[in-house]
């Protein structure tokens, strides 16, 4: 049956090209079809705020009803209870998913976009100045990254910071006299894509390194290509697919570590409704028994790292390489 | 020239006029032969051994210094850059009394009118020669000595919190491994997605749960939550490790699912070996093939997780002794950050930052200790000096 040898033929050949090696592995990775699936329902969620919790005077996560305090799970009306000010907890847990993902997701973004070309400016440049910015990456990265952020956001949540931004920008942020508007999310993604860049440095930077003495380079230089021509061209696209990984493992730290500067009180604050906020508040209603306000944040915020790590640990085995073992 | 073997040659070494070609890596690597006796391929006598590692040992060792001058000089740019004027924060409130001649002053004092590299300079040579980090803006005691108060109860719940960590991860992992063995694979992922939500709960959400647990639930109420020593009483050791017990343990929840999974993982690749298969063929139940044969093998990459789980747990108990009011080093990093006391803050970065340092030398050292494979990578990759990066 020469018809059906050929689409054999074609199915081996297409089989070998490795991206869709790639994708032939993640239709069957259990793992990473799983992780998608719970971070696919918690985006729906986010995206689906305003039709799941309309805001109502009644519903609004902003908004206190001191007589109807601490309700438990189940009662009429609060599906989830309310907390400690009379917050609808369900209401808040849902609007608090869009700024503690948009908190993820930017942060991861633009902690691997610097990570990755300073590490393949690194990698690329070599030498005396390989040495000194590399350094530099180490030299950071041995300073525990909660100690980091602390550090990093005191330089942002300067008293004189406000006064001190041009007007467009205040009305980007929709900062006014009475409020920060989204000056604390810009803080917060700041701070911890500040912190989180200098894994995503070393790893594009090994990757490059290793790609940097392959034949195809050493042909495309004698043909006089240029250096960000070849950077762009050749180099980081080689090294996307562990960036991409990277990113992903960056975007359940970067979640962490929203929840824990909103617990130290230097997130994103009570006007941001948000899983970490909401957990800080939290804190206050624990001592007159109400475990729920403590529970559901928490529990969204270890399903939606927990996917992520899912996925990125699945993608991880796909290209053949174990997770790091810190 | 009679080659001083005293075992048999491999068949992928070739001798030529006392240079060996030894084709174990990709690359063939020529060395000369008195370097291949000490990789061990001849009778290499014990003390070279010795000598060997020490050198290496000895070459982390001032490895490791130049990160320390980049952590130094890391951390000191970054206090520079951040806002607000020393004098400004210890006057607080009071500064519009003072007299901007007393002002000036003080600047001078502080060394605040020389340029930034000569304070560096200053302060570098401070912490050198007489091993002091400055002066706490709040009380103006040296910022070390309020550090070293705060040291013992961090190293007390990192200390125990790494102790916990590692003997229920490994026995956990262990066990994991074993299950996937004796095809009891659904347990094993039950398991396995247990441990995935430990590692992804953040540890302050684990620590008020497990107050809330022992508040409301009546056999545990005996556990204490807060504190280093209850109200009222002399502190003792007793006492103290009863306190750390709770922060302690949600404080190594994360990481002893790390390290379970991560010692599920190695133990399951070992498995996979053939030396595996001959100790099954001889008929060795499971158990006793992953206790006396695996083990020694897997545990060769979690003796070096151990060094690297010191930075995530220093890191970890500053959110976790901000739950249990415990009095230690995080504690102060988060009042010195809200405070802007500086001084504090630098030198706790210093601090944590040579701990951390340290832990890796450890680590690598524990590894070159017990691995000869990456004994043996070391001496190849310097032998191989034509590939320059290394």
């Amino acid at each position: 049956m020469p018809v059906m040898k050929e689409f054999e033929h074609k199915r081996i050949l297409s089989a070998t090209d490795k991206r869709s090696v790639a994708v032939y592995r993640i239709r069957f990775s259990k793992r990473v079809v799983f992780g998608s699936m719970v971070l696919a329902l918690i985006a729906a969620i986010a995206l689906l705020a305003p039709r799941l919790a309309p805001i109502t005077y009644e519903y609004s996560p902003l908004s206190a009803h001191l007589n109807y305090i601490n309700l438990p799970p189940g009662s009429p009306n609060h599906l989830l209870g309310t907390d400690y000010l009379g917050r609808d907890v369900f209401a808040e847990a849902i609007w608090g998913s869009r700024a503690s993902l948009i908190v993820g997701l930017f942060a991861a973004l633009i902690a691997v976009s610097f990570g990755s070309i300073w590490g393949s400016l690194s990698a690329f440049a070599g030498g005396f100045v390989d040495t000194l910015m590399m350094r530099i990456v180490d030299g950071l990265l041995s300073i525990p990254s909660i100690i980091l952020l602390l550090a990093l956001n005191s330089l942002l949540s300067a008293p004189g910071l406000v006064a001190g931004l041009p007007p467009i920008l205040l009305s980007l942020l929709h900062i006014t006299s009475y409020s920060y508007g989204n000056l604390p999310i810009v803080t917060v993604v700041t701070v911890i894509s500040a912190t989180t860049w200098l894994e995503a440095a070393r790893i594009s930077r090994a990757k490059i390194t290793s790609v940097k003495s392959e034949e195809y380079i050493e042909a495309a230089q004698a043909l006089g290509m240029g250096t960000s021509r070849m950077l762009f061209r050749h180099l980081l696209p080689n090294a996307a697919s562990v960036l991409m990984v990277e990113a992903t493992l960056l975007v359940s730290d970067a979640v962490l570590m929203e929840s824990g500067l909103s617990f130290l009180g230097l997130g994103l604050g009570p006007s941001n409704p948000s899983w970490g906020s909401m957990l800080t508040s939290a804190q206050v209603s624990l001592s007159q028994g109400n475990w729920w306000a403590v529970f559901i944040p928490g529990f969204l915020i270890t399903m939606t790292v927990g996917s992520v790590n899912l996925i990125g640990e699945g993608w991880l085995e796909m290209l053949g390489r174990r997770h790091p073992a810190a | 020239m009679p080659p001083k073997f005293t075992r048999q040659l491999k068949a992928d070494e070739s001798i030529l006029c006392g240079w060996h070609i030894v084709c174990q890596r990709e690359q063939p690597v020529i060395i000369k032969s008195s370097t291949l006796r000490l990789l061990g391929h001849a009778s290499a006598s014990r003390l070279a051994e010795v000598f060997r590692l020490l050198g290496m040992i000895l070459k982390r060792c001032l490895g490791s210094l130049p990160l320390l001058f980049f952590l130094s000089l890391v951390s000191f740019c970054i206090i520079k850059v951040l806002p607000g004027d020393p004098v400004e924060i210890m006057l607080g409130s009071a500064e519009k009394d003072v007299p901007p001649e007393q002002v000036a002053i003080m600047r001078r004092e502080l060394g605040l009118d020389q340029p930034p590299a000569r304070q560096y300079v200053a302060w570098a040579t401070g912490v050198l020669t007489r091993a002091e980090f400055g002066r706490s803006y709040r009380d103006g005691r040296p910022a070390i000595s309020v550090i070293k108060e705060r040291l013992p109860a961090t190293l007390v719940l990192v200390g125990t919190a790494l102790t916990i960590s590692f003997t229920i991860g490994i026995v956990w992992g262990l066990f994991m491994a074993w299950l996937r063995l004796t095809s009891a694979a659904r347990l094993d992922s039950v398991l396995i997605g247990l441990a995935l939500m430990f590692y992804s709960a953040p540890s302050f959400w684990v620590g008020f749960l497990a107050i809330a647990l022992v508040a409301s639930y009546e056999p545990l109420s005996g556990i204490p939550v807060l504190g280093l020593h209850n109200p009222g009483e002399p502190g003792s050791l007793l006492a103290l490790f009863q306190h750390a017990f709770l922060p302690a343990l949600v404080l190594a929840s994360r990481r002893t699912a790390k390290v379970a999974l991560f010692v599920r993982a190695s133990t399951i690749e070992e498995m996979g070996k053939g030396y595996v298969i001959t100790a099954r063929g001889k008929g060795l139940s499971n158990a006793s093939v992953i206790i006396r044969h695996v083990m020694k093998n897997s545990f060769l990459p979690v003796a070096s997780l151990i060094g690297l789980s010191l930075p995530a747990l220093l890191g970890g108990s500053v959110l976790v002794e901000s739950v249990f009011a415990w009095p230690g080093m995080g504690r102060l990093a988060v009042d010195a950050t809200f405070g802007r006391n500086y001084p504090v803050l630098l030198a706790l970065i210093m601090i944590y930052g040579t701990m951390v340092i340290l832990s890796n030398l450890v680590a690598d050292i524990v590894q070159l200790y017990l691995d000869p494979r990456a004994r043996d990578f070391e001496l190849n990759s310097q032998s191989r000096l034509s590939r320059g990066h290394a």
